[in-house]
């Protein structure tokens, strides 16, 4: 066989004459996309991706049809070439109609994979569930019991009747994993870069988890005698048992992560010494600090913060705080305290909001399950003045609201009602209404005007060279956990290319997305929402034992299997996305007039998204000279051209064979091998 | 026999003659879709499942063939087939207020027929006669230098003509 | 004296076979003739004397003209005829020409092959029968002759391309659907001279080896294809077509396929693939049609006006055709010449003339006489030659340097009302609309383009408009797969380059210059001129005019909806368009 000899992107290669150039880079492994190509059909030509430019040649051609010559000289990353490629995928896209993640998981802080793990516990596979949870988050026992689940506020099955019960899915497969064999992934081996990461809550964990899997030698610092952060100190033991906090705890030091506890920075070691030690620095150091309420007698004994309350009570000190107790504050911290406060023994616990209940940006079922406790809330009221005698707290007295005008975030602003309080007596006064960073020992580094620590939003950098910061002591400040989680998340791949000299910023994923209207919900049955069994709350209410009693296992597969399965099945083998974030293409540039968007059954098992099809054509061909069927072709021409299996029949095509050739060859999700049970 | 439950019930021993006249003639799909719409008007969905099997293809490749070329119809024509140009030449000289004028006279769109299946408007490309733009051709007959009073005005001697 | 009627489908759609039913009437037995291009005098009726001078040429014939021209006939008086003759000034659109292509066109009758031969035709087939094919090649070559479908790529090369392929099948295709919204040469020819466009298939034919010709035409030609139909009839009956032409070892056969309407098919894989009986959507190339065309059979194609200029050129010598033109443009080129033009039709010149003597010289200037703002050449695949740029020569080279290029011969005048952002828009619809769907860059890149045209157009359009057409239009010249992509963005470009002011002025100031842009026109009535005759009331569609009798009327700018119809019936200049 005659060789030539050609160089592509100046990389020399000898190949046999008559082969493409498309062929030639694959056997030298130079990839060159393409979308429309494949080896058991025709050349075709359509997609336009695998256009490469050749030295002194006027066109580009197209890879896949060009017999290279002897001497080409050709680059696939010229400017040229780049510019061509990603005007063909923005053009796609803008035709492109299709969601490659679910709500769910584009609501995740973490980016969790719900869709993806819903599925498998759906179908029994705990341990796949698990390992897919734990690609974004290293402790889904705890997170599933105490997320506020924005996945769930984002799911579509809400429109057919409840969102899907996800987090609580999450702690039911993550429990059944521990108690049966715990799946820790195998972490690379070591780097030699070593990483301190200060502070031992869900964020640093998060960090320390994933930089230890990519072999990096972790120590995470914390102040307080146990690693776990918030997860511990701030959230009571009913809610999530401190034991299931170990075990995910002791999870994360098995990968080698090493906890050193009862360390403040800027007393037992600064973190200039810590930045000369290791690689790297990761502050999570949390928020900490309670906002004050900035109303007379305050400072009265008898009142105090809610996270100090909450901690002081994890800690097992005694908390006196009487029989008569009120929560001021409407969030979830509040409510985890006048329901701790209840646990403790108090009598008549109020809490103080200066809202209605709608308005309460605590979860709906901490709200329900707190009145069931008996907790009293005083709704549209606001402290006035603490009142007091000898120094110590006897009563409050209280404003009474009104709702105003919206304000700028939609919701109706609290107005005093003039002249109008009411007074309770009381022994004591928790503050549940904010939380500030304590920046002690960190002074180094530079403040936004909150007195937050300032971190790039991609690089997670701060002012400092080699210091990092993520979680509630930065930026925006105090959030949800599984919003650090996902900051950390962001920051151990940052860090990871940091300590190699890498610049690897954080880059959100190009996706594709869709809002379906209305009718697609129609075909949808109901089903209802399994709820989790809790135990009842004249018992509750006496003990700090774990509320929730956990889903039995046939729900849980129930519940799974209600999913709807928004995202698209072929997201992770779709060329498609792959390259157009590759090319790190803008979807909404080209935007205009878009296909009919619509799905149909007439292949029998093989479901077709007209709105994920890019008319490369692939199945249409495969079908007629692989398959040599025939069954598929084109309507219609120019932008208008769909892809119809027969015409107008309306029955299913049963002469299809079912070889799902079509299947496989399609870049995208438009065609899906259904489930048919 | 047709396969396709369409509701349609085309008299295909029509099309026997020009099926038997392109019997393994390779390449005559065209050919025969022509001639078929020439039989039928349009071309019925029945008539393109026939003409695939006689000749021994695929229905999808012969809708594919029949909806990629602008000359075939799918639906039956109006009595009066308004053929309006699209050229250059007809759009410098204000093809698009002929358009509108017949639009809104008839109360139809490109592609459309009037409700009592006198009209149909039909778009095309550039028909030639430039020099006597704007032009439309209705039934083979060329009417030039139209203005938008003018094409209303052939439009409604038609009516009259056919009405007569 | 012979009477002959001017019957191409211009002429026969601006009343010409009425008037040749007429003179039959007033008895009369007039002959027919093709077109001769002059298509703004149609119909058109000549006297020729019996010696086969022309006498006269009538011109914008009406039936009711028989009666006398009858009469001059008879008594022989043609000063009765004065008032119907063409003028001197007219008569000069012609005699500006040269005509080589054209140069039977409303001269012989069509539908008559003696008409033919006895103005030298199929003299140059019985010579080629007795030269090589190399040797016809080469006169070929020496011609200089390149194809006029629009690339302008050298005949002979792809003729002898073809010759070198070995197969014992081999396809001669004709090129005949022109699709350019704007030109109607091809036409012309197959109508009027359709045997000179047979000897010159059949010459490439003998060139390249090839025993089976096609004409592919287009659907919307019917009068061509039936005039063609008949005239294979005739060459096959008098021994120029089939077996064994003029005794010679030379077989060929020649059918014609009707296209069923799509301007890809101009595209000569996509033609290949329509003459397969598929959908028309081009193949890639490599392989060229020369290597494994038509049935996978090498096959050579050329656009009719190419083939029109083949027996003229071994009639006359290579070199002959060779001296007119310029260095990289040899023979003539037709255009048809069309748009806001005094006198539009069809027109024949040497290469190396100017744009400004066809315009001024041959098309007697701008209709009505507003300005002439600029020209567009080759359609939907060219670009726009302003009016400061009207000295370039006709010549591939020197026209591509504008942007525009020769292309198949559309010679579109435009004049200061003419909006160029809606005139871009205009092609891309075309194209949009025409693009056949197979590459991404064209099937979504044309339709994107067009849609920010329109916004664009509607006063929607956005900062940063002209530079996403700019890199959108770059993207699809560089990617899309035939010849109908990679030039749909030219009118684009053109445009920009020209006339980036009126882009400028519809997107910044929401304003079209020229005002015919409906959306960002309104319509208001001069108070000072409007007598209150209450016509524009009464032809105003939706009631947007109020006022009563002899006094000054109001437009309602929330109703009106733009359709210029006041402006265009009042008589005393009064509403004004801005």
């Amino acid at each position: 066989m005659e060789k030539i000899k050609i160089t592509i992107n100046s990389t020399e290669c000898i190949a046999d004459k008559g082969k493409t150039i498309l062929e030639i880079a694959k056997e030298n492994g130079i990839e060159i996309p393409t979308l429309c190509h494949h080896e058991n059909v025709k050349l075709y030509g359509a997609c336009g991706i695998c256009l490469v430019e050749g030295k002194n040649m006027p066109k580009l051609m197209r890879a896949c049809s060009t017999v290279a010559a002897d001497g080409m000289e050709l680059y696939t990353d010229s400017e040229r070439v780049k510019k061509v490629r990603a005007v063909a995928l923005e053009l796609l896209m803008s035709d492109h109609e299709g969601d490659c993640r679910g709500p769910c998981t584009l609501n995740c802080p973490a980016g969790t994979d719900c869709q993806g793990y819903v599925k498998q516990i759906a179908m029994g596979n705990d341990r796949e569930a698990v390992k897919i949870i734990k690609d974004k988050l290293p402790l889904p026992a705890s997170i599933g019991r105490v997320c506020p689940h924005p996945c769930e506020t984002a799911c579509r099955r809400t429109k057919v009747e409840e969102p899907i019960s996800i987090a609580f899915l999450k702690y039911f497969a993550a429990d059944r994993v521990l108690a049966d064999n715990p799946y820790v992934p195998e972490a690379a081996p070591a780097s030699g870069k070593s990483v301190a990461v200060v502070g031992g809550g869900p964020a640093g964990l998060t960090a320390a988890y994933y930089l230890a899997l990519k072999g990096h030698g972790v120590t995470v610092y914390d102040a307080m005698p146990k690693m776990g952060g918030m997860l511990r100190y701030g959230i009571p033991e009913y809610r999530l048992p401190k034991k299931v906090l170990d075990a995910e705890i002791a999870e994360i030091e098995s990968v080698g992560v090493k906890l050193v506890n009862n360390v403040k920075i800027g007393k037992d070691i600064t973190l200039d010494e810590l930045r000369k030690q290791n690689g790297a620095v990761l502050v999570a150091i949390g928020a900490w600090k309670n906002t004050g309420l900035r109303c007379k007698g305050e400072d009265l004994e008898g009142v105090m913060g809610g996270i100090d309350f909450l901690r002081r009570v994890a800690l097992g000190e005694k908390v006196d705080i009487g029989k008569n107790v009120a929560v001021v504050g409407g969030g979830n911290t509040a409510m985890d305290a006048c329901r701790t406060a209840v646990r403790l023994g108090a009598e008549n616990v109020y809490v103080i909001y200066r809202r209605t209940r709608d308005e309460m940006p605590a979860e709906k079922i901490e709200i329900s399950e707190a009145m069931e406790e008996g907790v009293n809330f005083k709704f549209l009221t606001n402290p006035a003045e603490i009142l007091g005698e000898n120094g110590k707290v006897n009563a409050v007295k209280l404003q009474i609201m009104e709702l105003g005008e919206s304000d700028a975030s939609g919701r109706r602003s609290p107005v005093p009602v003039e002249g109008k309080f009411e007074t309770i007596a009381l022994d004591s006064v928790i503050c549940a209404i904010g939380q500030k960073v304590n920046v002690a020992g960190f002074e180094e580094l530079e403040l936004n005007p909150w007195g937050i620590i300032s971190s790039d939003e991609r690089y997670f950098t701060t002012s400092l060279e080699g210091v990092f910061a993520v979680g509630d002591a930065t930026n925006k400040g105090a959030s949800i956990a599984i919003d650090a989680i996902g900051e950390a998340n962001k920051a151990a791949n940052v860090i990871d290319g940091y300590l190699y000299g890498l610049d690897t910023p954080y880059t959100a994923p190009v996706l594709s997305k869709r809002e379906p209207d209305e009718t697609f919900f129609e075909q949808f049955e109901k089903a209802e929402r399994i709820k989790m069994p809790v135990r009842p709350a004249e018992e509750r209410k006496h003990d700090f034992k774990e509320i929730n009693l956990g889903f039995e296992e046939c729900a849980a597969r129930k519940e799974a299997a209600r999913c709807l399965e928004c995202g698209c099945h072929d997201y992770a083998d779709c060329k498609l996305i792959r390259y157009a974030d590759r090319y790190r293409i803008d979807t909404c540039k080209l935007a205009g007039e878009k296909h009919e968007c619509f799905t149909e059954r007439k292949l029998e098992i093989i479901e077709r998204d007209q709105g994920k099809c890019i008319l490369c054509n692939l199945c249409v061909r495969i079908c007629r000279e692989d398959a040599k069927q025939g069954i598929i072709g084109l309507v219609g021409r120019g932008f208008g051209t769909v892809i119809r299996p027969e015409f107008n029949k309306p029955e299913t095509i049963s002469v299809c064979k079912d070889c799902l050739k079509c299947v496989t060859a399609c870049p995208t999700g438009a065609l899906k091998l259904l489930n048919l049970k | 026999m047709c396969h396709c439950k369409c509701n349609e019930n085309s008299d295909l021993s029509a099309l026997d003659g020009v099926l038997k006249e392109y019997a393994g003639v390779k390449g005559s799909l065209i050919t025969i879709l022509q001639k078929a719409q020439d039989i039928y008007g349009y071309l019925p969905t029945d008539v393109m499942y026939h003409i695939a099997e006689a000749i021994g293809t695929t229905p999808a490749e012969v809708i594919g063939v029949a909806t990629f070329y602008t000359q075939f119809r799918l639906k039956p024509v109006g009595k009066y087939l308004i053929m309006l140009c699209q050229g250059t030449a007809c759009h410098v000289n204000g093809s698009e207020r002929i358009e509108t004028a017949i639009c809104e006279h008839l109360g139809i769109k490109d592609g459309e027929t009037t409700s009592d299946g006198l009209f149909t408007l039909k778009n095309v490309a550039c028909l030639g006669c430039c020099s006597l733009s704007p032009v439309m051709m209705i039934n083979g007959e060329t009417y030039g230098s139209l203005t938008p009073d003018s094409a209303i005005g052939v439009l409604e001697n038609l009516r009259k003509e056919s009405n007569a | 004296m012979r009477i002959i009627v001017g019957e191409g489908s211009c002429g026969i759609a601006a009343g010409a076979h009425k008037v040749y039913e007429s003179l039959e009437a007033a008895g009369i037995t007039p002959q027919i003739t093709g077109c001769v291009g002059m298509c703004f005098l149609e119909p058109i009726v000549d006297i020729y004397s019996d010696g086969g001078e022309l006498m006269r040429r009538l011109v914008k014939v009406k039936p009711d003209d028989a009666a006398t021209i009858a009469e001059a006939e008879k008594t022989g008086d043609l000063s009765l005829l004065d008032s119907i003759t063409i003028s001197d000034e007219d008569a000069a659109f012609l005699s500006k020409q040269t005509r080589i292509a054209l140069r039977n066109c409303g001269v012989i009758d069509p539908t008559d092959i003696n008409a033919y031969t006895a103005n030298g035709g199929y003299i140059a087939l019985r010579k080629v029968l007795g030269m090589t094919p190399e040797e016809v090649i080469e006169e070929i070559k020496i011609s200089g002759l390149a194809g006029r479908g629009g690339a302008g790529f050298p005949t002979w090369f792809k003729w002898n391309a073809a010759r070198q392929s070995v197969s014992d099948t081999k396809y001669l295709i004709c090129n005949a659907d022109e699709g350019d919204p704007g030109a109607f040469m091809d036409r012309a020819v197959i109508e009027s001279d359709p045997h000179n466009l047979i000897e010159g298939m059949l010459i490439g034919a003998y060139s390249i080896g090839a025993s089976e010709a096609v004409v592919y035409v287009r659907a919307e030609y019917p009068l061509a294809i039936v005039r063609l139909q008949e005239a294979i009839a005739q060459a096959e009956k008098a021994g120029y077509l089939g077996k064994n032409i003029l005794g010679s070892d030379f077989s060929c056969k020649m059918r014609i396929k009707a296209g069923a309407g799509a301007f890809v098919c101009g595209e000569e894989t996509a033609l290949i693939e329509s003459l397969e009986g598929k959908r028309g959507m081009p193949r890639l190339k490599p392989p060229f049609p020369a290597q494994r065309g038509y049935n996978d059979e090498p096959s050579n194609i050329n656009n009719v006006e190419t083939f029109a200029n083949v027996a003229w050129i071994i009639n006359n010598g290579g070199k002959a055709f060779a001296a007119m033109g310029t260095e990289n443009s040899k023979g003539t080129k037709v255009f048809a010449l069309t748009g806001k033009i005094r006198r539009g039709g069809l027109v024949e010149v040497p290469m190396g003339m100017t744009i400004k003597d066809i315009i001024y010289d041959i098309g007697g200037g701008i209709r009505g006489g507003r300005e002439c703002k600029a020209v567009q050449l080759g359609g939907p695949s060219g670009g726009c030659i302003p009016s400061d740029k009207f000295d370039t020569l006709i010549d591939y080279k020197e026209l591509a340097a504008t942007g525009a290029i020769m292309g198949s011969g559309g010679m579109v005048v435009m004049d200061d009302t003419t909006c160029m952002v809606g005139m871009a828009k205009f092609f891309l619809d075309f194209t949009a609309k025409e693009s056949c769907g197979k590459c991404v860059h064209c099937r979504i890149g044309t339709k994107r383009l067009l849609e920010i045209l329109d916004r664009i157009t509607k006063g929607n359009g956005l900062q940063g408009d002209i530079d996403l057409l700019t890199e959108l239009c770059e993207a699809v010249k560089d990617g899309a797969l035939c010849g109908l992509g990679q030039t749909a963005p030219n009118p684009v470009l053109s445009t920009i380059r020209y006339f980036r002011d009126e882009y400028e002025a519809h997107i910044n100031e929401k304003r079209c210059p020229t005002g015919e842009c409906a959306d960002l026109v309104t319509y208001s009535i001069d108070a000072d001129k409007c007598r209150g005759c209450t016509l524009c009331a009464k032809k105003c569609p939706v009631n947007a005019i109020s006022g009563s009798v002899k006094t000054p009327h109001v437009i309602d700018s929330e109703k009106c909806i733009k359709c210029g119809q006041c402006a265009a019936v009042c008589r005393f200049d009064a509403v004004i368009k801005r």
